[in-house]
């Protein structure tokens, strides 16, 4: 009715009196809602009002011949009308909604981000480091999100029923060769980088983007921080070693410098293990990352050094003595980006990475030397033509030598490949409104060493089905070339192939997050081989086939109770393959059914403390029992693990931090090893595969020397 | 975790409006449009009809492309107004227009010690929004942003109290001392009685605050 009224009098009221015009008009959303509270106005003048509860504004304006209207509301995008004033009456105006705001679909079929820029993160920076089991390594904190399998003795990242190297790791989208110390078996291994310099972690478990390959099944991209706050130093001193930081900024450079030394003697000393160490576990490593502005443009040189040293002897059912072990490991990490926005909306990124690992094995009487050197140039363009649709495509180049010289008292051997791989992709985002958005792209590869060309295409696709929650599907292409291991043999094989389907529920409201996740994903082309341990005369060939598909459940909550934030993930994972020497197609040793996680914080004020709670389980793992027909044909029993830690804030800038991992001293059992030979009642003896150590305990002091003495390490624990 | 930023919660209050000071500096000439629309904004904003006010500033900002101004207040009543928005999507929405206002400011009025406490705020909102998130990174940029204004204006009663404000709520937090901080407090009081903006419509705030905080917190 009064909407009624006031256009009546509108109409009826002469409003023409010395030049004076008037302006008026309804301001919409695109469902017709009136909107409240809008500005309009005439560009460059004083003259303007705000719509009321209906939508309508009036006002009047002095202004004469052509003028430009402006209409702009918090989330709407700005509307723009130019026209002569005169004519600027009973406008009829539709504001679009702005899709760069919160409430806009995001793709997040098979991806979980950390870090402040993401609009949906699962995890947010400190989890990293704060997650009980995790130690300080972000791929710990990693293995309590769905969509992992836990396999305790190797440490690394086993994601879908995939083996660790079906994982790439990207630092600013430059990929990391060698992103693990190597070990030996049963001692679990630790990613190299520490969580200090990143600020930005997106995960993803499937589905990924045509910028990344030579990944079978999933990818973790690092993203170093752009510009350090302040000026602090970092000193810890740790059960097992001691660190120093240092981070220095200048005008339009910074510097942040990270060292640590880990030495675990002291601690076998006090606390052996089952291991018989000759040499324990030291390691040092040194990272630097250094940030100049140039211009519009940001330079990013980061280089990691590390060198690790140990000496072993390990039970064996073979072998009374047990076996001896002995490595030593160098690695040298540089990477360089330059990014910058360029004119017309088009963004430059171009950057590389150098590789050099150099390891040294000895088992028994054999030494093994292996070098890798390794890069990688990479170069793409963005163009964002609007807020609706952005274009992305770009080139990059890996380049791997790899030499290894075999040495045993009577046998000797030399192996190497250079293997180059040309790539390049282009994808498109478009987002058709707040509720609909479509990524589209295609990647191509061209291998010179399979001589062998590939073509992935990749999509995916996000629907708001409600104010929080959304659906997104992915589908993909994968390929990547079978491991350094293989190829040090054969240059006759092909890339190895996935599949990816995925369909991902998100709900999203008041500090709750929920996920559901069901996925399958095909393999084919994987390498075969008829020989229990390949070697030079090894028949290699691409006949083998697999599949996994599953369920992921993820549930985050730091709303319901008070000072409790707390997370579970749950996945259920069904697959089999036939790879490698398999003689049938099985489920692999590193794969099981049931994986569930549970991580709580509490944050007590009083004690100024926050207590870590982190509870793992899973299923058994497939093994070969070889006293029955069968491979992999037993399943070992139930992984459980607890895990506490206590940060204490002694003040602003002083920690103690203490951790117990599997607090509960579960035995836990990764599998078995039994012997070549049976026994005089044709029995194959066996021996469990236990942890070095049931439990784990450290203890550190961390303190941060900052100017404005509020900054601490927490972040870092 | 969460709680480790909510001391900086404790602390920040909304700016204390101050009425602008009506004395015009030629009285008796006719006020220009300029003036005209400013006032008109004030006077809005005293009448709590603080989205109003806000959309006159963003007129005037956009016929005076050259002041920083009007910017400045377009950001900052979208910073106060979001300490006591509840609704995440229209809180963020808020932040992301004051941050695009600050950054225009910015470009015409750069090392501005209001300005850099604006920004700040800014952070700070963003910390009390979700402090897990943001804490660690926007308290770290906060306190190097009142180091900077301080720098660039020590005798700035209103930068005094704004620095002071904030590390009075972390020492509060870890339950230290805040004395230190009272004579930044009275120091900042006796300023403000000699104090004069740079230029009619500047900032003027900050005075019955640095009060409450002495009557509240230094007896």
């Amino acid at each position: 009715m009064k909407i009624f009224t006031i256009t009546f009098l509108a109409i009826l009221l002469p409003f023409h009196f010395f030049g004076q015009n008037t302006v008026s008009g309804t301001v919409k959303d695109n469902n017709g809602t009136p909107i409240f509270g809008a500005n309009v106005y005439l560009e460059g003048t004083y003259d303007g009002s705000t719509s009321d509860d209906n939508g309508m504004f009036s006002f009047e304006t002095s202004e004469t011949g052509t003028q430009t209207l402006t209409i702009s509301y918090v989330s709407f995008e700005p509307f723009k009308l130019t026209d002569d004033v005169s004519k600027m009456k009973n406008l009829k105006i539709e504001l679009r909604e702005d899709v760069n705001s919160l409430e806009t679909v995001t793709i997040s079929a098979g991806s979980f981000s950390a870090g402040d820029n993401s609009k949906i993160s699962v995890l947010k920076p400190l989890d990293i480091v704060t997650t009980a089991s995790a130690l300080g390594d972000f791929v710990g904190a990693l293995q309590t999100l769905p969509g992992t399998t836990t396999v305790a003795e190797d440490g690394r990242l086993f994601v879908r029923g995939g083996d660790a190297g079906e994982t790439q790791i990207f630092i600013d989208g430059i990929r990391v060769f060698t992103p693990y110390s190597p070990t030996t078996n049963n001692v679990p291994t630790r990613g190299r980088y520490s969580p200090f310099l990143f600020d930005g972690i997106t995960f993803s478990t499937g589905g990924y983007s045509a910028e990344y390959g030579q990944a079978l099944s999933s990818v973790l991209l690092l993203n170093t921080i752009d510009e350090p706050t302040q000026e602090k130093t970092d000193i810890g001193i740790m059960s097992v070693g001691g660190a120093l930081g240092h981070t220095e900024k200048w005008e339009k450079s910074s510097l942040s410098l990270n060292a640590s030394y880990i030495n675990l003697a002291p601690y076998i000393a006090i606390l052996p293990d089952r291991n018989d160490w000759q040499k324990p576990f030291e390691t040092a490593s040194g990272e630097a990352v250094f940030r100049q502005k140039i211009g519009d443009g940001l330079l990013k040189i980061y280089g990691a050094f590390d060198t690790s040293d140990f000496e072993l002897t390990q039970e064996d059912i073979n072998q009374p003595e047990g076996t001896r072990f002995k490595l030593n490991n160098k690695n040298f990490y540089t990477n360089a980006s330059f990014s910058e926005t360029l004119d017309n909306d088009w963004t430059l990124f171009a950057g590389g990475s150098y590789t050099y690992g150099n390891t040294k094995v000895g088992i028994d009487e054999a030494d093994i030397k292996d070098v890798e050197n390794s890069a990688h140039f990479k170069m793409k363009l963005n163009k964002r033509f609007s807020n609706r649709f952005k274009l992305n495509f770009g080139a990059e180049q890996f380049v791997t030598d790899f030499n290894e010289n075999y040495n045993e008292p009577n046998f000797a051997a030399k192996l190497g490949f250079n293997n180059n791989i040309s790539a390049a992709f282009t994808e498109a985002d478009i987002i058709f409104s707040r509720k609909l958005a479509l990524k589209l792209g295609v990647r191509g590869e061209y291998s010179e060493l399979f001589q062998e060309f590939t073509i992935s295409p990749r999509a995916s696709f996000a629907y708001k089905t409600g104010k929080s929650s959304q659906l997104s599907l992915a589908y993909g292409d994968f390929f990547q070339q079978p491991e350094n291991e293989i190829l040090k043999f054969t240059d006759k094989v092909e890339a190895q192939h996935t599949q990816h389907y995925i369909m991902n529920y998100q709900y999203s409201a008041n500090n709750r997050i929920f996920r559901a996740e069901v996925f399958r994903k095909q393999y084919s082309n994987l390498v075969s081989y008829n020989d229990e341990f390949p070697d030079v005369n090894t028949s290699f060939s691409n006949n083998g086939n697999g599949y996994a598909q599953g369920l992921d459940l993820f549930w985050r909550d730091n709303e319901t109770l008070k000072n409790i934030d707390y997370w579970v993930s749950y996945s259920y994972l069904d697959t089999e393959r036939k790879y490698r020497n398999y003689p049938i197609e099985a489920t692999p040793s590193f794969a099981n059914t049931h994986n569930l996680s549970l991580v709580a914080k509490y944050w007590i004020n009083d004690w100024k403390s926050q207590i870590g709670f982190s509870y793992q389980f899973a299923s058994g793992r497939p093994y070969t029992d070889l006293n029955k027909p069968g491979f992999l044909q037993e399943k070992t029993k139930s992984y459980n693990s607890l895990s506490l830690n206590w940060a204490y804030l002694i003040s602003q800038q002083k920690i103690l931090y203490v951790s117990v991992n599997n607090a509960l001293a579960t035995k836990n059992i990764n599998g078995y090893q039994y012997a070549n030979t049976p026994d005089a009642n044709g029995n194959f003896a066996r021996r469990a595969l236990r942890p070095a150590a049931d439990q784990f305990f450290f203890v550190g002091f961390f303190w941060t020397i900052s100017d404005d003495g509020k900054d601490n390490q927490l972040d870092n624990l | 975790m969460q709680n480790v930023v909510t001391y900086l919660i404790i602390f920040f209050t909304a700016i204390v409006m101050q009425a602008q000071t009506e004395n015009t500096v030629n009285a008796d000439a006719a006020p220009t449009k300029y003036q005209q629309g400013m006032r008109k904004a004030f006077q809005l904003w005293q009448e709590d009809k603080s989205w109003d006010a806000a959309n006159v500033f963003e007129r005037i900002a956009s016929a005076e492309p050259d002041n920083w101004l009007p910017l400045y207040y377009v950001a900052q009543i979208n910073v106060i107004n979001s300490f006591t928005e509840k609704d995440a999507t229209k809180l963020k929405a808020q932040l992301d227009k004051a941050q695009d206002f600050l950054n225009q400011a910015t470009t015409l009025s750069k090392d501005n010690p209001d300005l850099l406490v604006l920004q700040a705020q800014l952070y700070t909102a963003w910390i009390v929004f979700d402090g897990q998130q943001y804490g660690m990174t926007y308290s770290a940029k906060a306190s190097e942003l009142y180091n900077k204004a301080l720098a660039l204006a020590p005798n700035n009663p209103r930068i005094i109290l704004a620095k002071a404000e904030w590390d009075m709520g972390g020492a509060k937090y870890f339950g230290q001392s805040v004395e230190p901080y009272c004579k930044d407090i009275q120091r900042a009081i006796d300023l403000f009685a000699t104090f004069k903006p740079a230029g009619e419509f500047y900032p003027t705030y900050g005075e019955e605050r640095a009060k409450q905080i002495q009557a509240e917190s230094c007896k």
